[in-house]
């Protein structure tokens, strides 16, 4: 599938603010499912921006403005090939052979360790968070392929929590929406990553953009998020709990992370008052 | 880490630095001794009077935070009996630093690059991935020539055996170093006749040693190095310590707000204007160095610095993420970390140490909780410590769930009754137990200062030489061979 993607954000204060520092993840990734054939950034004012590579692969573009200012604006403007048309298509090796594969894995890339050990307030302990849960977790059977356990959960998150638009911060802790019943897309990625990480599967969260047509009606269109997890044979695959579906070519994703925190599309800093003013995000995704 | 029950049931003694036995003194202490008893107490209690004006004078003082929220400014706590280190016990002491500190910034290289020392299973990844203080915000970064820690201030104390030990590695923002120079300065003055009887190395001279490696990291060239020590701010519990270098070396006292990152490119802001910096002598924590990477609600730090940093247009002394190398819970693998990037045995051996994460360990400390002391790894200065020997059992049984809550967070060490030094106490010649903080400086080559600060627990007894804790100190005499 092809996309072409805008997003803009727009942050307005009362009164003028400045040297405001600005980092994005933004760009869509680059990998082996995912082509950009054109990204740009632009902002208002105007502004040099430079980039690098964060821990998590993540592509960052920042800025900075130092002038007084009430208005700043960022967007981008992307044009992505997706290719993964099946998620499934992959060849599975024995579930006898997964754990050792695993292993294997992390010990080669110390860094893996941190999608397993990390627990945050978004992410936390699962023993934690099954206090708030009415319904049993999904068991981790050994014997049984990865994937099915996986799937398992992908469907169970949805019987936890219900879509609400708006009900929950964007960074709020993960044990506030499950014991309200309802949360946003970001809930519903910590809650499998929370119970994905207990099983000790690999699993991060992923900030990114969805297909219009698979969104349910109510649904804001913004970014979306989702999880992922390392599966044996596979590699990363994408769950997004939100639709108990497979991220497949009709998501594109960007930025990856322990948590919503770390993939966080815009962060900054500035000097001047502040009254925790929220951004305007306008996003929108054109299929081409 | 170690088998427990090695100890036996009996009493333990203290090495003491200045007698060999109850009445002799030791070879290097003995003309200090006969000068000492030459004077006599009248003569001592003018002196210790004099030191007293002479600091107030100078204004040294340190602020220590209790119980209540405000600081409390105080004299810094100085006895005016020198601690003397002989040139061989010096060649040992300078020697294990310094195979420490080279371990130690390969260490930190290697975490913030490959992690070979994870893959090839000599530390878990827990420990690492499980640390508040692995900085995943600096990963591939590489400081200049590969140097995290410019300035270690590395804690030492002597066994009842009279074996020098590692206690800790303060390898973030280490103080006391001006202590360590005025605690001279003021000793040259009340005790002149001291020095002229032994020959003792100088100290003075580290704010020159530090400002040649703070320029040696400037990328624009020694030669054009424009520096900043960035401080928190007078509530800070060291600010007299900022002043007192920035004031020496003859750089800037700067703090967050004078100063701003454009284009990555760090600037002081000036009467005349912006002036760029090339380094930046930070005696704040990682945590509040950039609210734009690290915590947004600091206000005390530079946003975008860490990004000028990896840009390379900006040294930063410590280097951010350096406090890993020094969380309590690692100090009980430095020396396989010494053993493992230089092939060499440790110089100086670390203090026993049990590890809570360790099921046996953990079992073990709780039924021997008296004679333990737990620390809380990512503190320091003597806070979220429990001192077995003194402690209440409610104390202790807190302790009990603060450990179990969270094993990863907390170390145990059997007390070690640090040795003692004759010290002038209220008109009497009394022991009080001691430690040594010899300061460390990597720039061109890695070179530690001969003396260092000896703090002292003030209280008879007490184990606890921390400043914000009471502690007192000595001037510290490295003699020359």
């Amino acid at each position: 599938m092809r996309y072409l993607i805008e997003h803009e954000t727009v942050l307005e204060y009362p009164q003028t603010v400045r040297e405001h520092h600005i980092e994005l993840r933004l760009a869509p990734r680059v990998d082996g499912h995912q082509r950009v054939m054109s990204c740009s950034i632009e902002t208002e004012p105007a502004a040099e921006l430079a980039t690098y590579t964060d821990y998590f692969g993540n592509r960052v573009d920042y800025f900075c403005v130092i002038p007084p200012h009430v208005r700043l604006v960022t967007r981008l403007r992307a044009e992505v090939e997706t290719l993964k048309e099946n998620p499934f298509n992959f060849e599975a090796i024995p579930p006898a052979g997964e754990q050792e594969w695993l292993r294997e894995a992390i010990r080669r890339a110390p860094p893996l360790n941190d999608y397993v050990l990390h627990r945050s307030l978004l992410t936390p302990v699962a023993m934690k968070l099954a206090e708030a849960v009415t319904c049993a977790f999904p068991r981790f059977d050994k014997e049984r392929p990865m994937l099915d356990s996986l799937l398992e959960l992908l469907a169970w998150v949805p019987t936890v929590l219900e879509y609400r638009s708006g009900t929950t911060e964007v960074h709020g802790p993960l044990v506030e929406a499950v014991s309200q019943g309802s949360g946003v897309c970001q809930d519903f990625a910590h809650l499998f990553i929370t119970v994905a990480r207990s099983w000790g599967i690999p699993a991060r969260y992923v900030m990114g953009y969805l297909d219009p047509g698979i969104c349910a009606t109510g649904e804001e269109l913004a970014t979306h998020a989702w999880a992922e997890a390392l599966v044996p044979g596979a590699g990363w695959i994408g769950f997004d709990a939100t639709h108990n579906l497979l991220a497949n070519d009709h998501y594109v994703a960007v930025a990856v992370g322990r948590d919503s925190y770390d993939a966080a599309p815009q962060r900054g800093s500035f000097k001047g008052e502040s009254a925790g003013e929220l951004p305007t995000v306008k996003v929108t995704v054109q299929e081409q | 880490m170690f088998n427990a029950g090695m100890q036996g049931g009996k009493p333990r003694t203290p090495y003491h630095e200045f007698y060999a036995d109850d009445f002799t003194p030791r070879d290097h202490y003995r003309l200090l001794w006969d000068h000492i008893k030459a004077t006599g107490n009248n003569a001592l209690e003018a002196k210790a009077h004099e030191s007293q004006l002479a600091l107030q004078a100078e204004g040294v003082t340190f602020t220590v935070y209790g119980e209540s929220e405000e600081g409390i400014e105080r004299i810094w706590p100085f006895d005016l009996i020198p601690r003397i280190i002989t040139a061989p016990e010096w060649v040992k002491i300078e020697s294990g630093l310094k195979q420490r500190v080279r371990a130690l910034n390969l260490f930190l290289g290697d975490l913030y690059g490959e992690q070979r020392i994870i893959k090839d299973g000599v530390i878990s990844p827990e420990l690492i991935y499980q640390g508040r203080d692995f900085r995943r915000e600096i990963v591939g970064i590489v400081p200049p020539r590969g140097i995290y820690t410019h300035i270690s201030g590395i804690d030492i104390i002597r066994d009842e055996q009279g074996e020098f030990l590692i206690l800790e590695d303060n390898l973030r923002t280490p103080s006391g170093v001006s202590y360590m120079i005025e605690n001279r300065v003021i000793e040259r003055r009340i005790m002149p006749e001291f020095f002229n009887k032994y020959r003792v190395r100088r100290v003075e001279h580290y704010p020159s040693l530090l400002l040649a490696a703070l320029r040696s990291l400037s990328p624009r060239g020694k030669d054009s190095a424009e520096i900043v020590l960035l401080t928190p701010g007078i509530y800070n519990s060291a600010y007299f310590e900022h002043t007192f270098l920035a004031k020496e070396m003859g750089v800037e006292l700067a703090e967050g707000r004078d100063m701003v990152t454009i284009n990555d490119i760090v600037y002081l802001k000036t009467t005349t204007g912006l002036q760029r910096i090339d380094v930046i002598y930070r005696r704040i924590d990682d945590d509040f160095l950039d609210p734009l990477v690290f915590r947004s609600d600091s206000s005390l730090g530079i946003a975008g610095v860490i990004n000028a940093w990896r840009a390379g247009n900006v040294a930063i002394v410590n280097a951010p993420g350096s406090g890993i190398a020094d969380d309590k819970a690692v100090y009980p693998y430095v020396p396989d970390i010494i053993r493992y990037y230089l092939g060499q045995q440790p110089i100086l051996n670390n203090v026993p140490t049990y590890q809570m994460t360790n099921v046996k360990d953990r079992e073990y400390v709780f039924d021997n909780m008296e004679r333990m002391v737990i620390k809380a790894v990512s503190e320091s200065g003597g806070y979220g410590m429990l001192m077995g020997p003194s402690s209440t059992p409610a104390l202790r049984k807190e302790f009990m769930d603060l450990v179990q809550e969270n094993p990863r967070n907390y170390i145990a060490q059997p007390v070690v009754y640090l040795s003692r030094h004759t010290c002038y106490m209220d008109g009497e010649l009394e022991a009080r137990h001691l430690d040594l903080r010899p300061f460390t400086i990597y720039g061109e080559e890695i070179e530690v200062v001969p003396g260092g600060l000896t703090r002292v627990a003030l209280r008879k007894g007490s184990l606890v030489v921390n400043s914000s804790q009471g502690g007192g100190s000595k001037d510290t005499w490295v003699l020359a061979e």
